[in-house]
Order: structure tokens, then C-alpha cells, then sequence
């Protein structure tokens, strides 16, 4: 009996640390049943899901503030909460208030606006439970939570593109979930564990190095690689982000994404077992990294509509924040979450503003031809949405950049690795490529002359939303010492 | 005044742009006015810095804040500062900077497109111009040298010629994939240098002087000069090396990583592209003095041969090329790789006279060029047309044109009495010398570089005489009557150029003061740790 009391007390201690996420779930709630009233105000809607988002908000920022221990295993070791997944939680969070925001201002209506809002707080919540899970059925479960609840929200545009999307969507993503189960299976019968956070996975995969292994993990992180959009399984990136309303891209382009890289970065520290693996992660990793460089950068150069250019550019950036992952040091991931959070910030400036100009009817490249010289501000804020997104300085996008290949170089110091060397040269170098295509929108605003004709009206929300994102994006750079000095009290326990 | 000296310089172009963003667009005049205070203010700056500089005294105006201090627990701690300062190298620079910067904004007075914009972005580009030369920390240094590029590129994509948007992307890309080059250097380098003046925790730190003290390096570092890690087939050094070699030599440009540039000078607009010839490309040859040789001087050493053969490469094929081209512009653009040439090899030739003559041939190749470039300016004004087989006889027609054609092709040729030849005469010097006190150039590069000479006199003389001797007659869509004489704004902007070359040719001895105890210190340590480093691995 005392048994069923002590587990009936750690349950309760875990519903505390479950703040955020019981918030997120009461709004699914309480927005799913306003849906069922029928003359319900839109504006209800939002400012619900917005309220819902703020206090999701507000109890990650309490609980980090009152957090005494380093990690907590909640529900029987389920889910872990530590600094680690609640600052990305907090990252999730902000990026979906921001996505509100968005559809606030979207000029067309939003069908099913209540099944939208619930489905994105859907998908906040799966991504929540994802960075915190260490059990491998829970990160299938939570996985699919988000998966699920993408394919339908891909689909939201209602247009027979958008039906395409989504259901390449879906298939891609059942064809990477099954394979992910696959591997999982195999793992708990290499281990028999579920946990693989505990020493009992750790031990195994040291003590029994077999092939088996090996490809069992591969599989595994094929699940995660396909929720970030990284090669080789990205495909779906383009089609759907073509498809998919604005605000609804500019959502997936960081909140499966950083759920993906949460949980990847737990699972793949686990398999690298603090070097001891008889596998080079570390290889498999900078592969992965570098071929979702390669491959977003060189196919973005062809793009012609302004959409799918964001759906390489997102298969690009993923390489990106895998680098940070690939080095293998602490300041690595240290580095990586600095550069996650100017990605939240720089891809919300440029999805905003491109929204804010597909609603003027800009969609393909060409058709922004002249947009600068009438739109200027707009046109300089998406400029420096792009160079941020290219990582030139003075932009926080630099930053991120540099700290991220300064870990590597670390690294490279540390093993020697060639490979290592590569990624490093073949990663900047791709910047020259990427700042060829992140460049067009702006060169054919600037440059070319267009037929475009409008009265600008400065003073409207986008703007000042946009101004606070660029002051942002520019303080990062000028000051990036008191983020990272948040981001430095992390400490990561696997 | 005197501490913020240089901080003055940086940031009152910064402010004067900020403020010309909550203008109005609709009074062109204001524009115009704010970046002609400026440009006049930075020169009151200049002169109180000229006279209270003590020439041998080494760095000097020396300004120091912390930035950016990271934390980063057992890794240690990433300190990058507000650093800036002034020595023999930066001083003549700087100096330059801000008298070619005064000449293109009264160049750019007839500019009347987006004006606002135009000046906002020229202003920016001066801060990035002045900051690129007076930064000591690499940081500091790489985020000005990034910052030109946009605002140069707009500058050339917005008010460039008819094939302005092929030549921009190609300026911006070449330049933006040598930056990228030097970006790789310095994360390696800064990670692996270490801060000495503070004990307890490692200090990585930007510091470009502690970098290019070898006993700085961390012992277990790739880069570290002790320890000759070998990666391939060279030491990991010399590939740090000929990575920030070519970063720089894209910017200088050195053949063959060099074509940007005749492109870029056509296009760009007259103002943009003194700026360019002027400025810009001394941003090149600065940063080997100031990076490459001073951190890599063994691999320096070790490629010198490589760097001065590069550099009479480039003397010999942009001469070939100037004398193949058929316009005026692309003829000057492709001078202007000749004349980059001797940089490398008077750096190349790790003497102090080389060295001297490299400095000094960055500083008047920027008066040279710019006045070249007004010249080219005024004619394609007049008629639209640089096409020099479209001119004969402009003597008669246009005779103080003439006259300072005449003297910025003489100095250009490297005629005694131009700022051209001393600072070539110079770098002969040195490059014969090299061999003699251990350097790493043979006399032979000399010997080849001096037909560079020979080509310089062949092209210009040549062009003088099709273009502006014989029989008055053109060809092309314009009419004689079109080619007036300067007028007084051109003659204002083009008598102070020719004045400051003659006078730097006549009288070298102000500016050697200033430049020749660096060269002297510069050449010793390269030399000196060039060799003790490659000797004992």
C-alpha cells in the first residue's frame, strides 16, 4: 500500500512540473468547445488561444525560475524536466503566440478557425511532451501527437494544393514513423529498456556492440530527422510549405523543428554515450548535416515562388542547428539553443512581412520587383530578416553561426576528425550559396522597377511587431551576452 | 577629445545616417549637406589626430572596451572588444579614407535618383570603410569588413550602369566567399589563442595583437606554431594561411580570383567606384599586413615565394589585360590589379623597404585611382560612351582635361616626381634585396616585375595618344559639341587629387616618417619569427 502512496505523491509532484502543458491542454479544451458555439466572435477565438499561449508562457518562465533541482524524471521516468526542455518549451511557446499573431492578421478568413487554433496548441503540446520524453514510446507517442495534427493543419488552406501537401505530408511521415518504430523495437529488444536515458541502455550499447544496433538507431532517428525537415528526409518540406497558409509554414518551420532537435539531441547523445559508442555518431551526424546544407541551399536556387524557397531554406537551416548537435562538446548544444532562438526570431520577421506581401499579392519572386521603392520599410525589414537568415553581421544570425562552428572547431581540436574539418569548410561555404537565393525577394524589390502601385500605411501591427523582431535579430548581435548567459545556466543532463 | 579620437571618426557617420533616416526623402539638399558636414568634420578629426600623432610610437589612439564576455564554463571564456587604434600601417590609411571619401561625396552631387537613399548608404559605407582599418580585434574587424558589402552592393544595384545587377551579385558574391575564407581562420584561430594578461580561467579572445604573438597559442591547438601539425599535404598552418591569402587577395584582387572587379567599376556608378579602386581594395593589402603576415609568419615565410610570384602575376597579366581593353573604365579596373600587384610583392618581399613600398603604393594607388576614375567619370558624363576607340584629338577640345589625364596617366605609369614612383621604386628595392637578408623572393620576380613597368608606360601611352593626339574626330551616338571642358566642381574635385600626388611624389618624406618605423618593425618580425618558427617545429 505505501508503494501505490509514494506513486500516487510523485504523480502529484509531476503534475506541478506539468504547468505549461496542463495549460496547453485546458485551452485545446476550452477552444474546441467555443467552436461548438455558432455565433461565436473570431476575435474570441484568438485572443483565447493568445491568452492560452501567454500563460503557457508565464508558468515555463515560473517553473525555470523556481526549478531547485537539476532534472526531475516525471511519471515513473516517462519525461524528464530540466532547464534543457523547458527553455525550448519556452521557445515552442513564444513561437506559437507568434503564429497567433500571425493569423490575426491574415487578410483571408481562416476556415474552422477554433479546429486551428486547437490543432496548433495540438501541436505545441505533442512538441512539449517530445523535448521532455526519454522513454521511446513516449517519444513515439508525443511524436505522432505532432505528426498527426501537422498533416491535418497542412491542409488548412483547403485548396487542392494544399489536400496535395498534406497528404505528402502524411505519407512521408507514417512511412518515417513506422521505420522509427522499427528501430525503436529493435532498440528494446537490444536493451530491454525503454529508457534510454538510463545507464541500463548505456551499458548495453557498450558492452554489445552489434551491427544491429547501429541500424536500429539509424531507423530511430529517422522519425526526428523527418519532424525537422532534415535530409535525406526532407522532401516533404517544399511541397507542403508551398501549400500551407503563411502563418501555418512559419509555425512548422520551428516548432516541429525545435521538437525534433530537442529529442534528437537526447537520443543522440545517449547512442554517442560519452564517446564510448562503437558507432561514430559523430560521423553520421555531420553527414546528416551536411547533406541538409547541401541539399536546401542548392535546390533553393532554382525556386521561383517565395514559399517553397522557405521550405529549402528550412531543409538548409537544419544543417545548421545539427552542427551544433554534430560537434559533440557541452557549449555545443549551448550554442545551439542561442542559435535556435535567433531562428524563431529571424524566421518569424521574414514569414511575417512575407505574408504581410503575399496579402498584397507577391507570391512568386519576379512579382516583388519594385515592392521596395514603394514599400520601403517592409522591404528593409524583410531585407534584414534574410541577411540574419544568411548570417552576415550585424545580425544575430552571424552570431548564432559563429558560435556554433566555434564548437566544432572545438571539436575538430579535441578528435582530428576530417570530417568535422569538412563540414566546418563545406558549412560556411554554403552561406555563399545561401546568401545567392535569400538575396532574390530583396533584389528584385530593391533593384528591379515594377509596375506596383500603393499608398503605404506604416502604422499598422505587422510593422510594429516586424520592428521588434529586427531590434531583436540586431541586438543578438550587439549584445548576445545576457541571452547566453540565460542559455549558460542550462545544464544539460542526459 | 584626444582618447575618443577615433571613435569620433566611426561613429559620427553612423549617427549622421541615422538621422538622415527620419528625414523626409523629398529635400534632396539636406542629404547632400548632412554627408558633407560629415566628411568635414571626420577631416577636423583627421588633422587633430595628424598632429598630436607621434610617428615610431606604434599603436596609438588606442581605445579599448569590452563587448561581448562569455561565459562558457570549462571551455573557458570568449572575450571580443571595442579595440581600435592607429599605427604607421592604419594612420596613412585612415588618412586616405577620409580625404577620398570628401572627394566622392562632391563627386556624387549630381547623383538624383533616391538621394536619401543613396547618401544612407554612403555613410554607412564610410563607418565600415574607417572601421575596417582602425580595428584591433578580428571580430571587430570582420563585422566592419561584412558591413561594406551590403551597402556596396545596393550602391552599385541601385545607381550603376546598364549591367549593374550582374556586376553587383558578383561583387557580393566573390567578396562575400573571401570573407567566408577569413571567417573560417578566425574561428579556428580565436579558439585556439589564448588571453595572457588574465590568469585562473582560459580566455579565448579576438585580440588581433595577442594572436600574433606565437607564445598566445594554446599547446594543444591545431594552429599552434610549436607544435606543425601537419593536415594533408601542409602544415594546418599554412592552410590558415592561404585561407586568409585568398580571403584578402579577392578583395585586393589578385589574379586569378580577380574578375569581379572590371565588372563592378564599369557598372558602378563614378563616386562608387573611386570609392572602390580607392579604399576598398587597400582593405585587402591591409589585411595581410595586418592578419595573414603578423599571425602566419612562418607560413608567410614558407610561401613567400608564392605570394610575391602571385602578386608579379598579377602585374603582368592585369597590364596585358588594361592593354587589351577597349574601355576607358575596364582599362583603369584592370590597372588597378597591375598596380595591387606590387602590394603583394613588396609584402612578399618581408623587407622594410618592400613593406614601406607596399603601404605606400595602398596610399597613393588610392589617389591615383580615384583621380583616374573621376577622370573616366567626367568623359562617360558628357557623352555616355567610354569607348576609347570613339575618341581622337580631345586635346584640343578639352584642354585641362588634358592636362590632369596627363598627369594622373604619369603617375600612374610610375613617372619620377608621381607618388607612384616611390612607392614602386620601393617595392623594387625590397624585392631585389629579399633574397640578399634571407627573405623569401628571388631577384629574378624582380626582374619580371619590372616589365610591368614597361607594359604600365605602353597602355597609357598609348591610350594617350588615340584618344587625345591627333586629328579632333568621334565616333559613336554623340556629337563633338557635347565634350566641354571641366567644369568648376570637376576641377575642385580633381586639383586636390593631382596637388596631393605630386606633392606625395616630391615630398615622401612626411608620409615615410610616418610608415617607415612600422615597415622597419613589421619587416624584423616577420622575418625574425618567420623563420624561428619554421626552423624549430
Amino acid at each position: 500500500m505505501e508503494d501505490v502512496a509514494e506513486q500516487l505523491s510523485s504523480i502529484k509532484a509531476s503534475f506541478i512540473l506539468l504547468g505549461p502543458e496542463l495549460v496547453l491542454s485546458t485551452g485545446i479544451v476550452v477552444l474546441v468547445t467555443l467552436g461548438l458555439i455558432k455565433k461565436i466572435q473570431r476575435t474570441t477565438l484568438t485572443v483565447m488561444s493568445a491568452l492560452t499561449f501567454v500563460l503557457a508562457i508565464a508558468v515555463s518562465f515560473a517553473l525555470i525560475r523556481a526549478m531547485t533541482q537539476e532534472s526531475a524524471a516525471l511519471f515513473g521516468g516517462m519525461l524528464r524536466h530540466d532547464s534543457f526542455s523547458s527553455y525550448l518549451d519556452l521557445l515552442i511557446d513564444i513561437s506559437g503566440l507568434l503564429t497567433v499573431a500571425m493569423t490575426w492578421r491574415r487578410q483571408q478568413e481562416q476556415r474552422a478557425l477554433s479546429e486551428y487554433y486547437a490543432l496548433l496548441l495540438t501541436i505545441t503540446l505533442g512538441a512539449h511532451l517530445l523535448v521532455m520524453s526519454v522513454n521511446l514510446l513516449m517519444v513515439f507517442l508525443s511524436l505522432e501527437m505532432v505528426s498527426l495534427s501537422s498533416y491535418a493543419l497542412a491542409g488548412f488552406a483547403f485548396s487542392r494544393k494544399g489536400t496535395e501537401g498534406s497528404l505528402k505530408y502524411f505519407l512521408f511521415g507514417s512511412v518515417s514513423s513506422a521505420a522509427m518504430l522499427y528501430g525503436f523495437s529493435l532498440l528494446y529488444g537490444l536493451t530491454g529498456t525503454m529508457d534510454f536515458a538510463s545507464g541500463e541502455f548505456t551499458r548495453h550499447l557498450i558492452s554489445h556492440p552489434s551491427p544491429l544496433f547501429f541500424i536500429a538507431a539509424f531507423l530511430g532517428l529517422a522519425g526526428f530527422l523527418y519532424k525537422m525537415a532534415a535530409a535525406p528526409l526532407h522532401p516533404w518540406a517544399p511541397d507542403v510549405y508551398e501549400a500551407a497558409p503563411m502563418p501555418v509554414i512559419a509555425f512548422f518551420a520551428v516548432v516541429p523543428k525545435l521538437a525534433g532537435l530537442g529529442v534528437l539531441t537526447r537520443f543522440t547523445l545517449a547512442l554517442y554515450a560519452y564517446g564510448q559508442s562503437s558507432f561514430d555518431w559523430q560521423f553520421v551526424l555531420s553527414l546528416v548535416a551536411l547533406l541538409s546544407l547541401t541539399v536546401g541551399n542548392f535546390s533553393a536556387l532554382w525556386q521561383k515562388n517565395a514559399k517553397r524557397l522557405m521550405g529549402y531554406s528550412s531543409i538548409a537551416q537544419s544543417g545548421f542547428l545539427l552542427v551544433g548537435v554534430a560537434a559533440f562538446v557541452p557549449q555545443g548544444i549551448h550554442y545551439m539553443l542561442f542559435y535556435a532562438s535567433v531562428y524563431v526570431v529571424m524566421n518569424f520577421l521574414v514569414f511575417l512581412y512575407l505574408q504581410y506581401f503575399e496579402s498584397l499579392g507577391f507570391s512568386t519572386l519576379e512579382s516583388f520587383a519594385g515592392s521596395g521603392k514603394i514599400l520601403v520599410w517592409p522591404s528593409v525589414f524583410l531585407l534584414v530578416g534574410f541577411v540574419a537568415l544568411t548570417g552576415l553581421p550585424p545580425t544575430g544570425g552571424f552570431t548564432g553561426k559563429l558560435f556554433i562552428f566555434s564548437s566544432l572547431w572545438d571539436a575538430y581540436q579535441h578528435s582530428g576528425k576530417g570530417v568535422l574539418l569538412l563540414l566546418m569548410i563545406f558549412g560556411l561555404l554554403n552561406t555563399v550559396v545561401s546568401l545567392f537565393y535569400y538575396l532574390r525577394i530583396p533584389f528584385y524589390a530593391f533593384v528591379r522597377s515594377g509596375e506596383f502601385n500603393a499608398k503605404p500605411n506604416y502604422l499598422t501591427f505587422e510593422n510594429l511587431l516586424g520592428l521588434i523582431l529586427v531590434l531583436g535579430v540586431l541586438y543578438l548581435f550587439f549584445n548576445p551576452g545576457l541571452l547566453m548567459g540565460w542559455i549558460n545556466k542550462i545544464n544539460f543532463v542526459l | 577629445m584626444q582618447p575618443y579620437l577615433l571613435s569620433l571618426l566611426l561613429f559620427t557617420p553612423l549617427l549622421a545616417a541615422l538621422l538622415s533616416l527620419f528625414l523626409p526623402a523629398t529635400s534632396a539638399a539636406t542629404f547632400r549637406i548632412i554627408t558633407v558636414v560629415v566628411n568635414a568634420l571626420q577631416v577636423v578629426f583627421l588633422l587633430v589626430l595628424l598632429v598630436n600623432y607621434q610617428a615610431g610610437a606604434g599603436l596609438q589612439f588606442v581605445e579599448m572596451k569590452p563587448w561581448i564576455t562569455l561565459n562558457m564554463g570549462n571551455w573557458g571564456i570568449l572575450k571580443a572588444s571595442y579595440f581600435v587604434g592607429v599605427d604607421g600601417l592604419s594612420l596613412p590609411l585612415v588618412s586616405l579614407a577620409v580625404f577620398i571619401l570628401f572627394i566622392a561625396t562632391i563627386a556624387s552631387w549630381k547623383i538624383t535618383q533616391n538621394v536619401k537613399g543613396y547618401f544612407i548608404l554612403l555613410l554607412i559605407l564610410n563607418a565600415a570603410i574607417i572601421g575596417s582599418f582602425t580595428a584591433l580585434d578580428f571580430l571587430l574587424f570582420y563585422l566592419f569588413f561584412e558591413f561594406m558589402l551590403l551597402p556596396m552592393f545596393f550602391l552599385i544595384a541601385l545607381w550603376g550602369g546598364p549591367k549593374r545587377e550582374y556586376a553587383s551579385i558578383k561583387f557580393f558574391l566573390y567578396t562575400l566567399l573571401g570573407s567566408i575564407l577569413i571567417l573560417i581562420v578566425m574561428i579556428a584561430l580565436y579558439v585556439s589563442v589564448h588571453d595572457p594578461s588574465t590568469s585562473g580561467q582560459l580566455v579565448h579572445s579576438f585580440n588581433l595583437l595577442h594572436m600574433a604573438d606565437a607564445s598566445n597559442f594554446i599547446s594543444t591547438s591545431v594552429l599552434d606554431p610549436h607544435r606543425a601539425l601537419q593536415l594533408g599535404p601542409f602544415p594546418a598552418r599554412t592552410w590558415a594561411f592561404l585561407l586568409l591569402f585568398f580571403g584578402f587577395a579577392i578583395k585586393l584582387p589578385m589574379v586569378p580570383v580577380h574578375t569581379w572587379l572590371p565588372d563592378a567599376h564599369v557598372e558602378a556608378p563614378t563616386p562608387i567606384s573611386v570609392i572602390l579602386a580607392a579604399l576598398l581594395l587597400k582593405i585587402g593589402g591591409y589585411g595581410l599586413a595586418r592578419i595573414a603576415f603578423p599571425i602566419f609568419p612562418d607560413a608567410a615565410f614558407d610561401l613567400g615565394w608564392f605570394v610575391g610570384l602571385m602578386g608579379v602575376i598579377s602585374i603582368i597579366y592585369g597590364g596585358l589585360n588594361a592593354m587589351a581593353s577597349k574601355d576607358l573604365k575596364r582599362l583603369i579596373a584592370y590597372s588597378s590589379v597591375s598596380h595591387m600587384g606590387f602590394v603583394l610583392l613588396g609584402l612578399a618581399s618581408f623587407t622594410a623597404e618592400g613593406t614601406a613600398g607596399a603601404v605606400y603604393q595602398m596610399f597613393s594607388h588610392g589617389l591615383i585611382s580615384s583621380m583616374l576614375f573621376v577622370l573616366a567619370g567626367v568623359l562617360a558624363d558628357r557623352t555616355n560612351d567610354r569607348t576609347i576607340s570613339h575618341y581622337s584629338g580631345l586635346a584640343g577640345k578639352m584642354p585641362t582635361y588634358t592636362a590632369f589625364i596627363l598627369v594622373a596617366f604619369f603617375a600612374s605609369l610610375g613617372l619620377p616626381g608621381f607618388s607612384g614612383f616611390i612607392a614602386e621604386i620601393m617595392v623594387f628595392l625590397g624585392a631585389f634585396k629579399s633574397a640578399g637578408l634571407g627573405g623569401p623572393l628571388h631577384e629574378s620576380l624582380a626582374i619580371i616585375a619590372t616589365l610591368g613597368l614597361v607594359i604600365g608606360a605602353a597602355y597609357y601611352l598609348w591610350t594617350l595618344q588615340r584618344m587625345f593626339f591627333g586629328p579632333l574626330h568621334v565616333k559613336g551616338e554623340f556629337s563633338v559639341d557635347q565634350l566641354s571642358d571641366l567644369n568648376r566642381r570637376e576641377y575642385f574635385i580633381l586639383l586636390p587629387l593631382a596637388l596631393a600626388i605630386l606633392f606625395f611624389g616630391i615630398f615622401p618624406q612626411p608620409l615615410m616618417s610616418v610608415i617607415d618605423p612600422y615597415a622597419q618593425h613589421f619587416a624584423a618580425f616577420v622575418l625574425e619569427s618567420g623563420k624561428s618558427l619554421t626552423l624549430n617545429p
